[in-house]
């Protein structure tokens, strides 16, 4: 029988029991539409997540700090971090702990990590600090980076450059928000945030002497690039050399720092893509350092958003699944009623496998009916859950802060051919039982049923 | 000496319903000549629609020989059996057993999907067949809207799309007016005529003067006409 009449047959006799068909298809349609629906919620909860998830930071770098163990780590793999012994603590007994240092040598064997890209030490200000620009004041976390170019480190320059030279800062999108008037009298409008772009900064380093007395120094530095918002710790951070910033630790700290003899406090290590991340972190990790990405973080919401998706899918196929049962029965009752036709096909020349395939075509069309009408109304409801949860959530925003929320129900496109697939198969599987008693049957009992 | 078409050799048919052991057929041997008109007649319950149906492929026989052109239908699988009966045989039955919701001219083409015929030559096919039974003008008439002579003309129609060597009819005249069943036989002699072998299971004497065998059947076997008359009531 060829492919063409089978199709026609098959609709021509699901269009003989319309009703029937309808009423059996209906239960398709509630079962695949729940799929989709839920499906497609849990996709959109995925990625809103993980939207506000991407703040945290460049999910390629990996923030290494150093190690800090018992025992002796990585000396087999070329290992060029110093190690430092410490006092045992008192209850270690025989035991002694080490640290790990993160000297240049330490640097260049992370930089000979397969999949590295860079490795940017940073560090922070220690002391106390007021920025004054014009009559304002404000404050910031500084922190000090071993690259010349702030573009290795993921970050964007929304004005300027990414630039970093002697004498030059470049600030996060938000730090004007930090700037305030301390002249303001009550009642008085507070100021709009300034463009600080291109203007002079005075920097009031301060530290305390031993007797307590506070001792200043000020400093002028010039913004020469603001960078774009990342709704994470750069928003809010001024980045300089770690040139300058060493230069103020020490004036701080009255000592010569040498990282080589001391190590960096904290490194970036960038990775070439997301997929080597976990794998370079690990490396890190086996060298003794410690070393910390956000993306585990991530990859376990998204492992979440994952279970989640399986469950919500498997809500609606147990809907499916009563469903399939319609369709069983759908057809059971089809083939009592059609024995005699089933007898008389087979009497014309009807194979038990053209019989098998017309009674699955049967049952597979209204899995697969059922299945276009659950897409199309799963599909609107999303739309219509879309709409309401939005204005929902965004009102939410409004008045809690962050960011505000793109999607609540996303369909991929292939979540309806997945489940107008499903929905074909759960009607074949259902009919598979029936179809099997009509082709197996014998044709002249078949023809002789009343 | 006659072309023999159809070879039965002790052919046996038994079995049970409702614990008693039936024995539809009990040994029956039968030669039925290639481009003949048999009628097979007997009482009810004497095994004629049981043996029609052995012959048609239709059914499996407890034991015994079915030769059909040399080839043994009793050893055949069920494919083979399934070609065999869309490319042999042509069936007409009591109840016409059309499909309701098809017209006359897809009722009739209905076995040509099944042996993979292109659709242009089916309708053209059908066309033909239907005209042979003088039905062209309601080839798109459903069933419903036809009269049971007209019914069964359409059934013959169909046993003939597939241009079978033999025509296998069970009661074709039995839920027909007799004005209606006379012409159905009428029917079945021409076919005769065309070269076909036909085989008709009746009650119906009238049926006899068409025929150029009359094969009685008594109890699962062959029996002599006197013998058939003589258990039938018959003069």
């Amino acid at each position: 029988m060829k492919f063409l009449d089978l199709i026609r047959l098959v609709l021509g006799n699901l269009n003989r029991r319309k009703g029937r068909v309808a009423l059996t298809a209906i239960g398709v349609v509630i079962g695949t539409a729940a799929v989709v629906v839920l499906v497609s919620l849990a996709i959109g909860l995925q990625r809103n997540a993980n939207e506000q998830l991407y703040g945290i930071g460049d999910l390629t770098q990996i923030q290494v700090s150093p190690g800090y163990s018992m025992e002796e780590v990585g000396g087999g793999r070329g290992m060029s971090g110093v190690k430092v012994a410490m006092a045992g603590g008192g209850s270690g007994g025989g035991s002694s702990t080490g640290t790990t240092l993160l000297t240049n040598d330490a640097l260049d064997t992370l930089r000979a990590l397969p999949g590295v890209v860079a490795v940017i030490p940073r560090d922070f200000f220690y002391g106390g600090i007021t920025i004054k620009y014009k009559r304002l004041e404000g404050g910031a976390n500084i922190i000090g980076v071993g690259s010349s170019n702030l573009g290795e480190l993921g970050l964007k320059a929304g004005q300027g450059s990414l630039d970093l030279g002697k004498g030059t800062i470049i600030i996060g999108s938000q730090l004007a928000n930090n700037f305030y008037n301390p002249y303001l009298r009550p009642g008085q409008e507070p100021p709009s945030p300034p463009d600080l772009y291109d203007q002079s900064l005075s920097f009031i380093f301060i530290k305390w002497d031993n007797e307590g007395n506070e001792i200043r120094k000020t400093v002028a530095l010039h913004v020469v690039g603001v960078l774009t918002e990342t709704l994470g710790e750069s928003d809010w951070s001024i980045y300089m050399g770690l040139d300058d910033l060493k230069a103020y630790n020490e004036w701080v700290s009255g000592t010569r720092i040498n990282y080589n003899k001391s190590g960096y406090n904290q490194v970036v290590v960038k990775v070439d893509s997301v997929d080597h991340v976990v794998d370079v972190n690990d490396q890190i990790t086996a060298l003794g350092f410690q070393a910390y990405t956000p993306l585990s973080f991530v990859q376990g919401i998204n492992n979440f958003y994952q279970i989640l998706q399986v469950i919500f899918g498997g809500v609606g196929a147990i809907a499916l699944l009563v469903a399939a049962i319609g369709i069983a029965n759908t057809m059971a009752m089809a083939i009592l009623e059609r024995t005699r036709e089933i007898g008389l096909m087979k009497a014309i020349g009807a194979t038990n496998r053209d019989v098998l395939t017309i009674f699955l075509g049967e049952a597979a069309g209204i899995g697969f009916v059922g299945g276009l009408g659950g897409v199309l109304i799963g599909w609107l409801s999303g739309q219509a859950l879309n709409v309401v949860a939005i204005v929902y959530l965004a009102g939410q925003v409004s008045t809690q802060g962050g960011a505000p929320p793109s999607v609540a129900v996303y369909t991929p496109a292939w979540l309806p051919i997945f489940a107008l697939l499903f929905s074909t198969l759960i009607g074949l599987i259902s009919g598979l039982y029936p179809a099997l008693r009509a082709a197996t049957m014998v044709p002249v009992i078949a023809l002789k049923y009343e | 000496m006659e072309d023999t078409f159809i070879r039965i050799r002790g052919l046996k048919k038994h079995y049970l319903m409702g614990g008693t052991l039936v024995r539809a057929l009990d040994g029956l041997d039968l030669d039925i000549p290639r481009g003949s008109f048999s009628v097979v007649m007997g009482p009810s319950g004497s095994g004629k629609s049981t043996l029609l149906y052995l012959v048609g492929g239709l059914d499996r026989p407890t034991s015994g020989q079915i030769e059909f052109n040399d080839q043994r239908l009793d050893e055949m699988d069920e494919n083979q059996l399934a070609a065999f009966r869309r490319r042999m045989v042509g069936f007409i039955f009591q109840s016409f057993n059309l499909v309701q919701s098809m017209s006359a001219a897809e009722n009739v083409a209905f076995p040509m999907q099944f042996a993979g015929l292109p659709g242009k030559e089916r309708t053209l096919r059908a066309q033909a067949a239907l005209e042979s039974v003088h039905l062209a003008d309601r080839a798109l008439h459903r069933p419903g809207e036809l009269s049971g002579g007209q019914q069964q003309r359409v059934a013959i129609a169909r046993s003939l799309v597939n241009d079978p060597a033999l025509i296998l009819a069970d009661e074709p005249t039995g839920n027909l007016d007799s004005t209606s069943g006379i012409s159905i036989m009428q029917l079945l002699s021409e076919l005769h005529h065309a070269g076909r072998t036909i085989l008709v299971v009746t009650h119906d004497p009238r049926m006899v003067p068409f025929a150029t065998q009359c094969i009685f059947l008594l109890d699962g076997v062959t029996v002599s006409e006197s013998a058939y008359r003589a258990a039938a009531g018959l003069k």
